[in-house]
């Protein structure tokens, strides 16, 4: 069939009057449903971010660091053993209505500690950081009928690279183009093989209101984030980044699945303070994307991951080194939250990875294929062989979502 | 098209850093016109001669410190204390803050002017420098050796270190400019090594027994080892990733690079006046011979750091992991093996001399192959849209650093040691080539309204790249603004060809 894009390509800028995204039949897809992927980049500290509270190792290796339910700042509790770091306000809500899961102790199958190579295999899908030029979220989409994505982001995410159709947005400069500079620019972006296409595409995005009313604009005021001092929302900041994809993804003929990420979660010192404002950051952006994907919410799956966790013992600046199991988080109207999940491996002694990291017990990819399978209905013969090649060894973990459904 | 022109555009274009105004005109020998430039060096034209330099940039921030901290009284906790939580610190401690705050405030008006001088400068110098080929490798190296300011400690200094260990180096040895960059304060700071103390170092016992006096388990207070530097430095800045080297490795590099500090805000204190930089800690250094891929270090000061960098700067491995990163700059994100090959061999063969390995590329025919071109990234486009219009940013480079920003490659701050992606693929896409047109709108306001005659405006910055469809464009433009803004966000001014 003509595209969308490919209508609009052909035609002047005045009349490119449609939606960008095409609208999906329910029978086309199986169901209707959503999904986010947070990409949290530098490796978020999983013992800082849920504290084992409970775990008698806890106090001794983290020292003043460490964070409980009965401290004068009180993580929130979960579990007799875990908790939510003081900042998950917003998340804490929501894992009492059961749209909210932590899981403990999971890494990607790559434990080298690099995070330019573990974050290459988060986005790759593959235990090799070279394994893979596409990213596991562009194959899932190729893998979903009619599937098209959104990278919240101003340059393609390697996880959303690949064949599927997947749209870049980022929040945009204030100028306004002359229309009929466009109308010049046309023919000559036509006629240069490499940039026709995402020109083409740039246009037609414009005829479509970018940014959802309600969504967190840049430059108004920040939640509360414990630390008593006002902060605006930054343009790239993950509320105003969730805010839109939640915006484009609420739409009844919006993209199925989106792509978000996050930086500066690298904490070698000084930690406390990074982390506070870092999670505030995260739980308002999961706030902002709850609001502004509005009724579909209940239908949406969010996972938010990082590409490892850090060494369980403090180092000597105030803060922790690159490790190996983290925590990675679970949101949405469809999940089966209110639980932590993962087998917690212990942090007494003889029980870390080499004497230094929280051991990773969860592989990532059990996490991505059990949401993939029974909320997008992707084929689990597709997710061994595509999305996530080699990953036999990685069961699809069950009884994630709450709706779920089968492939179509 | 001929076939001179097209290496004309190319030395202008993809070795430099796009046209100035007659600058393709001039050039008669492109091969000859690069090589003269590495015979100049870095010039600068004495346009940082009023800049600070780092150890004025550690003097200041040491005032501040120090005046921080004659406001650290009071009765907050130590958790409420980095959190900066002044809702449960005392009346006094409120009190305090809003003090504090004021106290500041010259210091944060300080750093703001001198971070918008630095980037005035750089700006200026690539507008109108008549060697763009070194200016182009200036870039590239700082990218190498990146350093991201959204580590608030180091962002005073990332442009410094730009200044004063690359600019120096650059057509020199890359084992000289790798020592200069892991003992420059930038690094040090960035990559969290100025307070990496070794275990066994008298500091470090020291600071254990003390702590196991007072019982205290807080190891955050305990001089402890950091691998960050060791890490980064041997996957991204030489022997690359693949060259075979484990965890082992990295740990006892980073034994050997404990003590690689700067002077520390109380070296400032009463009257002190330190002389340098970079300060060797020697009380903070791992005691102890060290085992780096294969050899052994004997146990020293400094120089046991220094004689392994020079040993990794000496690798196989570095050399070819440098040579296909600059053959990806220069030529294309994948680039003939042969040519890599080729500049690696001359990179070991003279010392790890950087001119060595230009001239080698300079003299290969892949480099200069009629496919071989690279999309602009960002900083690219702006500056040769800089350089093209002759934008004078009169010490105002506000809007320069807001649109790099909004295309997606702030100026030092690609959040990332690995610096910014240098893969062409990864930089074309919808929402970038729409920011594109939109800077370019933003950018033709800037151009001073000369007697240009747009057509040939165009001519002289695209030369043989300009086609007939462009300039066709270009001559219906209704003003010479609008002239300008059609020939920034024309695809044909968006590669490096």
């Amino acid at each position: 069939m003509l595209t969308r894009r490919q209508f609009l390509a052909n035609s002047a800028i005045g009349a490119a009057t449609l939606m960008i995204w095409p609208k999906l039949t329910l029978a086309a897809t199986g169901s209707d449903t959503r999904f986010l992927f947070v990409l949290l980049r530098g490796g978020l500290d999983g013992l800082e971010s849920v504290p084992p509270y409970g775990d008698p190792g806890y106090p001794a290796i983290r020292g003043a660091l460490a964070l409980s339910p009965s401290a004068q700042e009180p993580a929130h509790k979960l579990d007799n053993v875990f908790a939510l770091h003081p900042s998950f306000d917003y998340a804490a809500q929501l894992y009492v209505q059961g749209q909210f899961m932590p899981v403990v102790a999971a890494a990607p199958p790559y434990w080298g500690r690099s995070h330019f190579q573990a974050q290459n295999c988060v986005e790759n899908g593959t235990a090799k950081p070279d394994g893979a030029q596409t990213g596991w979220l562009n194959r899932c989409i190729a893998s979903m009928p009619g599937g098209e994505g959104l990278a919240c982001a101003a340059v393609m995410p390697l996880t959303m690279r690949g064949t599927a159709k997947v749209e870049t947005w980022s929040p945009p400069l204030p100028t306004d183009v002359n229309p009929i500079l466009l109308q010049r620019l046309q023919p000559l972006y036509a006629a240069d093989a490499s940039l026709a296409a995402p020109f083409a595409r740039a246009v037609a995005q414009q005829t479509d209101s970018p940014v959802p009313d309600n969504a967190v604009k840049p430059g108004a005021d920040m939640p509360a984030d414990g630390s008593g001092r006002p902060r605006k929302q930054k343009a790239g900041g993950l509320p105003v980044m969730m805010g839109a994809a939640g915006g484009f993804m609420g739409k009844v003929d919006g993209p199925r699945v989106a792509f978000v990420e996050d930086d500066g979660w690298d904490t070698h010192a000084n930690e406390a303070a990074i982390v506070t404002r870092k999670i505030a950051e995260l739980d308002a952006g999961v706030r902002a994307f709850h609001q502004s994907i509005g009724a579909m919410w209940g239908r949406t799956v969010v996972i938010v991951a990082t590409e490892f966790g850090r060494t369980a013992h403090i180092n000597g600046t105030g803060g922790t080194d690159h490790g190996t199991g983290g925590s990675m988080f679970l949101a949405g109207g469809a999940l089966r939250g209110g639980r932590v999940a993962g087998n917690w491996p212990g942090i007494g002694s003889g029980e870390l990875y080499q004497n230094r990291d929280v051991h990773a017990t969860t592989d990532f990819r059990s996490v991505f294929k059990g949401v993939l399978a029974a909320h997008l209905g992707v084929a689990e013969s597709l997710l061994e062989s595509r999305v996530f090649p080699d990953s036999q060894g990685a069961e699809a973990l069950g009884n994630l979502v709450a709706s779920g459904r089968a492939a179509a | 098209m001929n076939a001179s022109g097209n290496d004309v555009t190319a030395a202008v274009n993809r070795f430099g850093l796009g046209a100035k105004p007659g600058e393709l005109a001039s050039v008669h020998d492109p091969r000859a016109w690069l090589n003269a430039q590495l015979a100049r060096g870095a010039d600068d034209g004495n346009a940082f001669a009023d800049l600070p330099g780092s150890l004025d940039y550690l003097r200041e921030e040491a005032q501040l410190q120090m005046t921080r901290r004659t406001f650290k009284q009071g009765d907050r906790g130590r958790r409420a204390f980095l959190l900066g939580d002044m809702q449960s610190a005392s009346q006094d401690g409120q009190a305090n803050a809003a003090a504090l705050k004021q106290a500041l405030k010259p210091y944060r008006q300080e750093t703001r002017k001198e971070l918008l001088a630095e980037a005035a400068a750089r700006y200026q110098v690539t507008t109108v420098s008549d060697t763009p080929f070194v200016e182009r490798l200036v870039r590239f190296w700082s990218n190498h050796f990146a350093v991201s300011v959204d580590k608030r400690s180091a962002r005073l200094f990332a442009a410094p270190m730009e200044r004063e260990a690359i600019r120096p180096h650059v057509t020199g040895r890359f084992a000289d400019m790798l020592l200069a960059v892991e003992t420059h304060p930038a690094m040090l700071l960035y990559l969290d090594n100025v307070r990496s103390v070794g275990p066994n170092s008298l500091l470090g016992r020291r600071t254990a027994m003390r702590l196991a006096r007072k019982g205290d388990m807080d190891q955050g207070k305990a001089g402890g080892l950091n691998e960050n530097l060791g890490r980064e430095a041997m996957e991204l800045h030489t022997v690359g990733v693949n060259a075979g080297y484990t965890q082992a490795d990295v740990i006892e590099f980073s034994r050997a690079l404990t003590g690689w500090s700067v002077p520390y805000p109380r070296d400032f204190a009463n009257g002190g006046q330190p002389q340098s930089a970079f300060v060797f800690r020697a009380n903070a250094h791992e005691p102890g011979a060290r085992h780096v891929m294969g050899k052994t270090f004997a146990a020293g000061g400094l120089e046991q750091g220094s004689d392994i960098l020079q040993f990794l700067a000496r690798q196989p491995a570095t050399a070819r992991h440098l040579s296909l990163q600059l053959a990806q700059h220069f030529v294309s994100d994948h680039p003939p093996q042969s040519l890599v090959e080729r500049m690696a061999k001359s990179y070991l063969e003279h010392d790890t001399d950087l001119a060595a390995v230009y001239r080698t590329l300079i003299a290969s025919p892949e480099a200069w192959d009629a496919e071989a071109r690279k999309f602009k990234t960002p900083q690219d486009f702006v500056i040769s849209s800089l350089r093209a219009a002759q934008i004078g940013l009169d010490g105002r480079p506000q809007p320069v650093l807001a649109l790099l920003k909004d295309l997606g490659e702030p100026v030092f701050n690609p959040r990332s040691p690995a610096g910014f992606t240098d893969n062409s693929a990864n930089w074309i896409d919808a929402d970038g080539l729409w920011k594109r047109v939109q800077a370019a709108e933003a950018l033709s306001a800037y151009v001073a309204q000369s007697n240009h005659v747009p057509l040939a405006f165009a001519q002289d910055i695209l030369g043989p790249l300009l086609d007939e469809d462009t300039a066709q464009a270009i001559r219906r433009a209704e003003s010479a603004r609008q002239a300008h803004a059609t020939l920034f966000a024309s695809p044909a001014f968006q590669w490096r060809a």
